[in-house]
C-alpha cells in the first residue's frame, strides 16, 4: 500500500518536472532565441527527480525522455526525432550519462543514509542489550539468593527474617517488572517500524494516573504537579509516555542525593505542551551527563549499591520521546539540581464543546 | 459462615499462578473452584454455580473472550480478567463484551481482593435494586437522582444535563469500570468520531466542578485509555 502510494507520487513528481523544464525551455527559446540553455535545464530537471525519487528508475526514465526531448524540439530538424545525425547522437550520449551519474549517486547517497542509520540502531540495541543482561542479573541474584536462604534454614530463621526477606524478594520482583516494562516498549518503538498506538490524551488524566502509579510504589515522596488549567489533549501513547515520566521521577528519587522537592510542570508553549521534571539534589555531574541517554552503565559506578536503572531507563525515554517527534533533554537547574525536558505536539481543541 | 462461603471460580493455565490465587482466596475465606481450560470452566459454570469468575484471557484451547461471550449470553455472574501489559486493547474489548473489571498482570494478593470484593458488592446491590431515598452518597459527595442534583460537602454544585448523566451512570455502577464505549451509548445513544473528545472534555469540567485534583483519585478514578470508574470508599 505504502509503496504504491509513494509510486503514484514519484510518476507524478517525474512527469510534472519534466513538462515544467520542456516549458521552460520552449520559453526560453521563444524569447531568447537561444539552445544553449535547453541541455543543462534538462539535466537540473533530471536530478531534482532523481533526488526526490525512490530508486534508480524515475531518474533515468527521465533521462531517457530528457533526452528524446531535446532531440525532438530543441534541435534540428525541430518537431522531429532525428536519431541518424552524429551530433545528436553524441550529445543525447552525454545526456544520459550525466543523467545516470547524478541518478545513481544519489541513490546511493539516500542508501547510505539508511545504513548510517541502521548501524546506529543496531548500536543501541547492543548498549542495551549489554546493560540489561547486568541490569536483570542483580536483582535475579537477590531473589534466588533470598528463597534460597529462606527454604534451607525454613525452621531456624527468625519470622522477622523471614518477612524481611520476603519483602525484598517483592521490591526486587516489583523493580524486574518494571524493567522489563521498560524493555517491552523498546521492542515496540525498535523493531523496524515505530509502533506507537496512539490517540488522543487529556493531560490531566494522563498526570493523574501517572501520580497515582507513582504514589503507590513511592509514599514518602510529594510530587508538586503544575499543569494549564486549560483542557489539553495530546495524541500520544498513554503506556509509553507515562512510562517516561514515570521513569525519570524514579531517576530522581535514587539518584537525586539531597533531593528535598520534585516537581513535574507542563508548560503551554504555541502548539507545544512541554514537559519539565526537575528536583533539588545533587544534579547530574559532567561525566555522567556524557553518556547519561547512551543506556552503557559507568564502568566504575557502584554496581550493586543503588539501581543502576538510570542508563536503560534513560535511553528507553530517549527512543519514546524521539519516536513522537520531540527530543528528550537533560540539564542542571541553576538553583542546583537536575532538569529533564520534552515537548510534545498538542491538539488543537477549539471546537469541542458539547 | 462457613457454608455461606462465596464461590469462586478461577480459570487459569498457569498452575504457578492458579495455585497463588487458589492459596490467596482460600486464606481468605472464600470457597475455591480452579479451571485451566475454558472448556472445563464453562461446565464448572453450569454444574457449580459459581458467584463469581476470575478469567485468564490468553488460555490455550478457547479466547478468554470466546468465554466472556459464551457466558454473557445466559449469566451476569461477575467477571474479572487477568491480563498482561501487552493486552491493553484486549482489555477494553473484554470489558466491552460485559466482564465487570480487569486486574494487570503482576498484581498483588490485595489488589486481587479488593477487586474480588467490590464485584460481588456491586452484584450484590444490583439484586437489591435502587438506593435508599434515591440518593447516592461518597464521602461528602451527594447524588440525588430524584431532584438532580449534586453537592460536595453540602454545598450545591451546578451541573449540566450531560454532566449529571454521566456522574449519575457512574454513581450507579459504584467501583465497577465502564469504558469510553459503554458510557457513550448510554448517554448519547451512538459513537462517533468525537464522542470521545466530547466525554473526555465533560468528565474535565466534572472533575473540576467537584474540585479533584491529579493524583488524589477522589470520587472518580480515571483508567487511561480505557474508561472511568466511581471509587468505592469502602474498598
Amino acid at each position: 500500500m505504502e509503496s504504491k502510494k509513494h509510486m503514484v507520487a514519484d510518476s507524478l513528481f517525474t512527469v510534472i518536472t519534466l513538462c515544467v523544464m520542456f516549458l521552460v525551455n520552449l520559453f526560453l527559446v521563444m524569447q531568447f532565441d537561444t539552445k544553449t540553455m535547453t541541455p543543462m535545464i534538462f539535466v537540473l530537471g533530471v536530478f531534482l527527480i532523481s533526488w526526490r525519487t525512490q530508486g534508480y528508475v524515475f531518474g533515468i526514465a527521465a533521462s531517457f525522455l530528457s533526452v528524446l526531448a531535446v532531440n525532438w524540439a530543441f534541435t534540428y530538424p525541430y518537431w522531429e526525432f532525428d536519431l541518424i545525425s552524429p551530433e545528436c547522437i553524441s550529445s543525447a550520449a552525454v545526456m544520459l550519462i550525466v543523467s545516470t551519474a547524478t541518478s545513481t549517486l544519489t541513490t546511493r547517497l539516500k542508501q547510505q543514509e539508511k545504513l548510517k542509520a541502521e548501524a546506529e540502531k543496531e548500536r543501541m540495541r547492543g548498549n542495551l542489550l549489554r546493560a540489561v543482561s547486568h541490569d536483570l542479573r542483580t536483582p535475579l541474584t537477590s531473589i534466588y539468593g533470598a528463597c534460597s536462604v529462606i527454604i534451607e534454614n525454613f525452621d531456624n530463621l527468625s519470622r522477622e527474617k523471614q518477612l524481611l526477606l520476603l519483602k525484598d524478594i517483592q521490591a526486587d520482583s516489583q523493580w524486574l517488572n518494571r524493567m522489563v516494562e521498560n524493555l517491552l516498549s523498546v521492542t515496540h518503538v525498535d523493531a523496524g517500524k515505530v509502533q506507537l498506538s496512539k490517540h488522543s490524551v487529556v493531560l490531566e488524566e494522563l498526570i493523574d494516573a501517572l501520580l497515582v502509579k507513582f504514589d503507590k510504589h513511592y509514599p514518602n515522596q510529594t510530587v508538586q504537579v503544575e499543569i494549564p488549567e486549560e483542557f489539553v489533549s495530546i495524541p500520544m501513547d498513554p503506556v509509553l509516555i507515562e512510562q517516561v515520566l514515570m521513569n525519570l521521577l524514579e531517576n530522581a528519587v535514587f539518584h537525586a542525593h539531597g533531593m528535598r522537592n520534585l516537581w513535574l510542570r507542563v508548560e503551554r508553549k504555541n502548539r507545544h505542551a512541554v514537559f519539565f521534571i526537575e528536583d533539588d539534589g545533587c544534579g547530574i555531574s559532567a561525566d555522567r551527563m556524557a553518556s547519561l541517554f547512551t543506556g552503557l552503565l559507568d564502568s566504575e559506578a557502584p554496581v550493586d549499591s543503588n539501581r543502576s536503572n538510570m542508563g536503560i531507563g534513560l535511553s528507553v525515554c530517549k527512543t519514546i520521546i524521539k519516536a513522537h517527534g520531540g527530543e528528550l533533554k537533560a540539564g542542571n537547574r541553576p538553583e542546583g539540581g537536575a532538569q529533564f525536558h520534552f515537548a510534545l505536539e498538542m491538539e488543537e481543541t477549539d471546537h469541542v464543546e458539547q | 459462615m462457613s457454608n455461606n462461603k462465596y464461590k469462586i471460580l478461577v480459570i487459569e493455565d498457569d498452575r504457578k499462578i492458579l495455585s497463588m490465587i487458589q492459596t490467596v482466596l482460600d486464606t481468605n475465606g472464600y470457597q475455591v473452584l480452579t479451571a485451566q481450560r475454558c472448556q472445563q470452566g464453562i461446565l464448572m459454570l453450569s454444574s457449580h454455580v459459581p458467584d463469581l469468575v476470575v478469567l485468564d484471557l490468553g488460555l490455550p484451547d478457547m479466547d478468554g473472550e470466546e468465554f466472556i461471550r459464551i457466558t454473557r449470553r445466559s449469566s451476569m455472574i461477575p467477571i474479572i480478567v487477568l491480563s498482561a501489559r501487552t493486552e491493553e486493547s484486549d482489555k477494553v474489548r473484554a470489558l466491552d463484551l460485559g466482564a465487570n473489571d480487569y486486574i494487570t498482570k503482576p498484581f498483588g494478593t490485595g489488589e486481587l481482593l479488593a477487586r474480588i470484593r467490590a464485584s460481588l458488592r456491586i452484584n450484590r446491590m444490583n439484586l437489591q435494586a435502587a438506593m435508599p431515598d434515591n440518593v447516592f452518597t461518597l464521602e461528602d459527595l451527594v447524588i440525588d437522582y430524584d431532584r438532580r442534583q449534586v453537592s460536595v460537602g453540602g454545598n450545591n454544585v451546578h451541573v449540566t444535563q450531560i454532566e449529571f448523566n454521566i456522574l449519575a451512570l457512574l454513581s450507579q455502577q459504584v467501583g465497577k469500570i465502564m469504558t469510553y464505549s459503554a458510557i457513550i451509548r448510554a448517554i448519547w445513544g451512538a459513537m462517533d468520531e468525537g464522542s470521545i473528545k466530547k466525554l473526555q472534555v465533560n468528565m474535565a469540567n466534572i472533575r473540576k466542578k467537584l474540585g479533584c485534583k491529579p493524583g488524589e483519585s477522589r470520587y472518580i478514578i480515571n483508567e487511561l485509555g480505557v474508561g472511568y470508574r466511581m471509587t468505592d470508599a469502602r474498598e
